[in-house]
């Protein structure tokens, strides 16, 4: 590498040592140099104001906010959300429904994973973002031990973030939890309903999920330790799930919950009663300062929505997403739309 | 199942036939969808272009002055070389991924930790090609400018940088190719440029058309870019032209 790049200085130059000087010609020159120069510095000037603009471009997927509402001269508010279809969709409903009653809002669409975004919201980049009870527990407190039901799941989460200036608003019905699915006529044939029917199958049956099911609890360590399951395993790519399982490549697949694929497919889910999967709805985590600027009409507008949102709203507005590919913006405002909530 | 906290009322709410404007061709997930891109051509694909034009457009203009500041300093005092060179070298060794994950801590999930990444990219190439270019110029140019009664910074600029241009041109091209490339990347800490739609695409089975279209672009931008920095050199530097021919 390092000769390539002296190869490719010195030949060019070794053209010019041939040439004849001429000095007029080399100051015009170097006043042309100047000038490169001072669009590229200009260039790097203005690019800050152009890439905030073309940031804010991509990041405010929805429109100014209604004329008349409750959140009219309330102080603009940043929601963000993480980077995967499902988080884009809560965050541009969060936002619209908000929009509609008034208020400022920038959405700030993919801000980074679990911990970054929770990191830009105790920091005050963002003022709230929408997150998974079970999430919380495990990813951002740290918790090892699965809590008993979602009641708890939420008690216990709303603990932890009340200690850091943050309010939990109400849970949306929906969770998104991995869940084991298999083909009807697999499950008929062997009479699956819930996960502890596959013990009876032992190691025949062929169990597809990402690699990182086989040590996570919320995995192959849990379902063997609380059903005596114990299955084939293979690690298959989130992406490749329901292809593997249609395929036939396995018998019996990990998926999520909210998967658009459930509603469009066939497919036979089989039940957790011992919950070793955890719970993980969802609500907006929202610094408590900003829920007092706001006054209550916005905590009403977000908990209004999070109660729409069951596991059939959220599986026919994730179809949308992950197999229509419209965007997570149009699919949230058809959805307020049809609610009345736009 | 979790039994749902939030009571609901008897009827759940109304769900809209979403599905209704979408093609044959993306639900099935073909090849290429035209259709598709046509649509989402001002929603995704321009800005995400945009903003790799951008991303690349700053790291560059700020790499190339950092490296022509250090160049021209190691141009006048030698032993600045050496220690400027085992930097830039230590920079560019750092994997992409790793440099971009670990500027989030100290400087958080922004278009700072990305443009401060990919500018540290540039400063190797820039700074061994504008060095080199300067380097090349013939000594008894420089005694012929010397003889003219120039000051250092008159032969700099009238004598030096104007026949250093070449090889300068050549490390900015290299710079602004590697950025290119570098930048899809950024997705991963901040939400700009071609790495964005080209991340949703692969996450979705992959989603062909995304794929290619963001992919496509990518090249042709690295393409077309390559192509104006040859021509921008030409007219920059007429006399190489007329030695050729």
């Amino acid at each position: 590498m390092k000769f390539n790049w002296e190869q490719e200085a010195t030949m060019p130059s070794s053209t010019c040592r041939r040439r004849d000087h001429h000095q007029h010609r080399a100051s015009g020159l170097s006043a042309l140099l100047v000038v490169v120069l001072s669009i590229a510095l200009a260039a790097c000037g203005s690019s800050k104001s152009s890439s905030s603009s073309s940031a804010a471009s991509t990041s405010v997927s929805t429109p100014a906010p209604a004329a008349s509402g409750p959140g009219v001269g309330k102080p603009a508010v940043t929601i963000g959300d993480k980077n995967f279809s499902e988080e884009n969709l809560l965050g541009a409903l969060y936002a619209q429904a908000l929009q509609a009653k008034g208020y400022k809002v920038t959405l700030k669409d993919n801000v980074g994973s679990s911990e970054i975004v929770y990191k830009a919201l105790t920091a005050g980049q963002i003022d709230l973002y929408p997150e998974y009870t079970g999430v919380l527990l495990s990813a951002i407190a740290g918790q090892t031990r699965n809590p008993a039901s979602a009641a708890g799941a939420y008690q216990q989460a709303q603990t932890f973030v009340q200690a850091h200036g943050l309010t939990l608003l109400k849970v949306t019905p929906f969770f998104d939890s991995n869940v084991l699915a298999t083909l009807p006529s697999y499950a008929s044939q062997h009479g699956l309903k819930s996960i502890a029917d596959l013990k009876a199958l032992g190691r025949s049956v062929k169990l597809g999920a990402p690699p990182e099911f086989a040590t996570r609890f919320e995995g192959l360590p849990g379902i063997k330790q609380e059903y005596g399951v114990d299955p084939t395993f293979l690690p298959i790519a989130i992406e490749l799930s329901y292809k593997a399982l249609e395929g036939g490549q396995v018998n019996v697949q990990n998926v999520f919950t909210t998967d658009g694929q459930l509603v469009r497919g066939k497919f036979t889910l089989l039940a957790d009663p011992k919950h070793v999967f955890g719970f993980q709805n969802v609500a907006p985590v929202v610094r408590r300062s900003v829920l007092a600027a706001e006054g209550p009409a916005f905590a009403e507008t977000l908990n209004k929505v999070s109660s729409l949102l069951t596991i059939k709203a959220i599986q026919e507005m994730n179809a949308a997403v992950s197999i229509d590919k419209q965007t997570a913006s149009s699919v949230a405002r058809q959805f307020l739309h049809a609610n009345g909530l736009v | 199942m979790a039994a749902p906290i939030v009571q609901l009322g008897v009827t759940g709410p109304v769900i809209p036939n979403y599905g209704a404007g979408s093609s044959s061709c993306v639900v099935h997930n073909h090849f290429f969808c035209a259709d598709w891109v046509g649509h989402n051509w001002g929603p995704v694909l321009w800005p995400a272009l945009r903003g790799h034009v951008v991303l690349t457009l700053v790291a560059v203009a700020i790499g190339f002055v950092i490296s022509m500041t250090l160049a021209l300093a190691a141009h006048r005092y030698r032993l600045l070389e050496q220690p400027t060179i085992l930097v830039t070298t230590f920079l560019y060794t750092i994997p992409s991924l790793a440099l971009f994950e670990l500027l989030v801590a100290p400087v958080g999930a922004n278009v700072y930790s990305a443009e401060i990444a990919l500018v540290s990219y540039t400063l190797l190439i820039l700074f061994r090609n504008i060095l080199a270019g300067l380097r090349e110029v013939p000594a008894e140019v420089m005694d012929a400018a010397d003889g003219m009664g120039m000051t250092r910074t008159q032969s700099l600029l009238r004598v030096e940088l104007p026949l250093a241009l070449p090889a300068i041109v050549a490390g900015i091209r290299i710079a602004v190719v590697t950025t290119i490339a570098l930048a899809t990347i950024v997705y991963t800490i901040y939400d700009a440029g071609l790495g964005v739609p080209i991340h949703t695409a692969l996450g979705e089975g992959p989603f062909k058309t995304e794929l290619i279209a963001a992919g496509g672009l990518t090249v042709l931008l690295a393409l077309v870019a390559d192509g104006t920095l040859v021509l921008v050199q030409r007219l920059l530097t007429p006399w190489a032209q007329v030695q050729r021919s």
